[in-house]
């Protein structure tokens, strides 16, 4: 059996969590888990280990930057693309600068997002 | 002074159908057939695609549209946009930066202008020549960005370029950087439809532009179809989406049913 790609979204919006599950969904991968701050995202990645992780920057409790130097801590290979209205240089290079594999600002648009998540994870 | 000629060819012009004519082009005006148009009179120069045909449109007092040979097509394209009438500020620019939200990593800064005529803003460059016409223009923001290993303060240009959200990065020195700004503010704000929509309203145009189909979207936010449709409706009143495709949903008849059913008794033989 072909195991798809397994993938945690974090997203503090309820409606962009949903958006982002039904284009990932259609682009064949799969939605191991939801998480709506990076304290959540961090403890999901322990417990899942997902091939992606799609993170949001700005979120309360735990914000995407802090969320993704905890999970390269956990897991230095962690895949991460940075998913977010914030296409600020700055925080972009602390993005890629911290590991993120990828980077996309919000909106997007569908295939946009798959194509990304595919190159990520190295899938032709 | 007399006119210095660059090139004559043949070519067809679109009046009722294509018309052979000879244009020559030379480093002042545009001679198409008998006619003469100054090149400081265009206001704007578009590539259009008339029955499948490649062409220029040219913007005086009225449109003229002309197809060139195809070899000479890009070459006449460029000697226009550089040399229609326009205000013109010498930047780099970096276009496309993002496509879709997601970052062009091949993209590089052009030394160029940022063209503006009666229709549209152009970046110019000897490799690009990119027409944003004023109704796709998004946002334009400051930021900051590092060009040649400095940090420096850049206009972010948001617009629609082929069905995609585009951005496009400008820099320049600074006061003409806050004329720049403010100049395409007010051009975005003079062209942006006034409307008024609700957080589902929102959510739909969200979904719509991330390339969601309709099944997806009444799944997503737990709608009706009817409900939906009011909400599409809307959209299209108000000019922020068109109608490109009306999707059939049928029942069975009774005798749909029946060939449904020997369908399957076919299959179990």
């Amino acid at each position: 059996m072909i195991s798809l790609p397994r993938v945690l979204i974090v997203d503090d919006t309820a409606f962009m969590r949903k958006l982002l599950r039904n284009i990932l969904f259609s682009g064949g991968f799969d939605i191991v888990g939801e998480a709506e701050n990076g304290k959540q995202a961090v403890e999901m990645y322990k417990q899942l280990k997902p091939d992606l992780v799609m993170l949001d920057i700005v979120m309360p409790e735990m914000n995407g930057i802090e969320a993704l130097k905890a999970i390269k801590q956990i897991d230095p290979n962690a895949k991460v693309i940075m998913c977010t209205a914030v296409g600020q240089e700055k925080i972009v290079k602390a993005a890629i600068k911290l590991g993120a594999r990828g980077y996309i600002v919000k909106p997007f648009q569908a295939q946009k997002v798959i194509e990304e998540a595919k190159k990520v994870l190295g899938i032709s | 002074m007399t006119e210095r000629i660059l090139l004559k060819t043949p070519a067809e012009i679109f009046d009722n159908g294509w018309k052979s004519l000879e244009v020559i082009l030379t480093d002042q005006n545009i001679h198409i057939g008998k006619d003469r148009i100054s090149l400081r009179e265009i206001e704007d120069v578009e590539k259009v695609n008339i029955n499948g045909k490649k062409a220029i449109r040219i913007k005086k007092d009225r449109d003229v549209i002309i197809s060139f040979p195809e070899k000479l097509y890009d070459q006449i394209f460029k000697f226009l946009a550089y040399n229609l009438k326009s205000d013109r500020f010498a930047v780099y620019f970096l276009s496309p930066a993002t496509i879709g939200g997601v970052i062009v990593r091949d993209s590089k800064w052009e030394k160029g202008y940022l063209s503006i005529t009666e229709e549209a803003i152009w970046f110019l460059s000897p490799s690009k020549q990119i027409r944003i016409p004023f109704k796709n223009l998004g946002s334009v923001d400051k930021d900051v960005r590092t060009v040649g290993g400095k940090e420096r303060l850049v206009l972010v240009v948001g617009h629609v370029d082929k069905g995609e959200v585009v951005t496009s990065f400008i820099l320049c020195p600074e006061t003409t950087l806050e004329m720049l700004e403010d100049y395409l503010k007010r051009l975005i704000e003079k062209h942006k439809p006034e409307v008024k929509l609700t957080e589902i309203e929102e959510q739909v145009a969200v979904m719509l532009y991330s390339g969601l189909d309709s099944v997806n979207i009444e799944n997503i936010l737990g709608i009706s179809t009817d409900d939906l449709n009011k909400c599409f409706d809307k959209l299209v009143d108000l000019g922020l989406a068109r109608v490109v495709k009306i999707r059939k949903e049928l029942e069975l008849t009774p005798k749909g049913i029946a060939l449904v059913n020997t369908i399957m008794k076919k299959g179990r033989r």
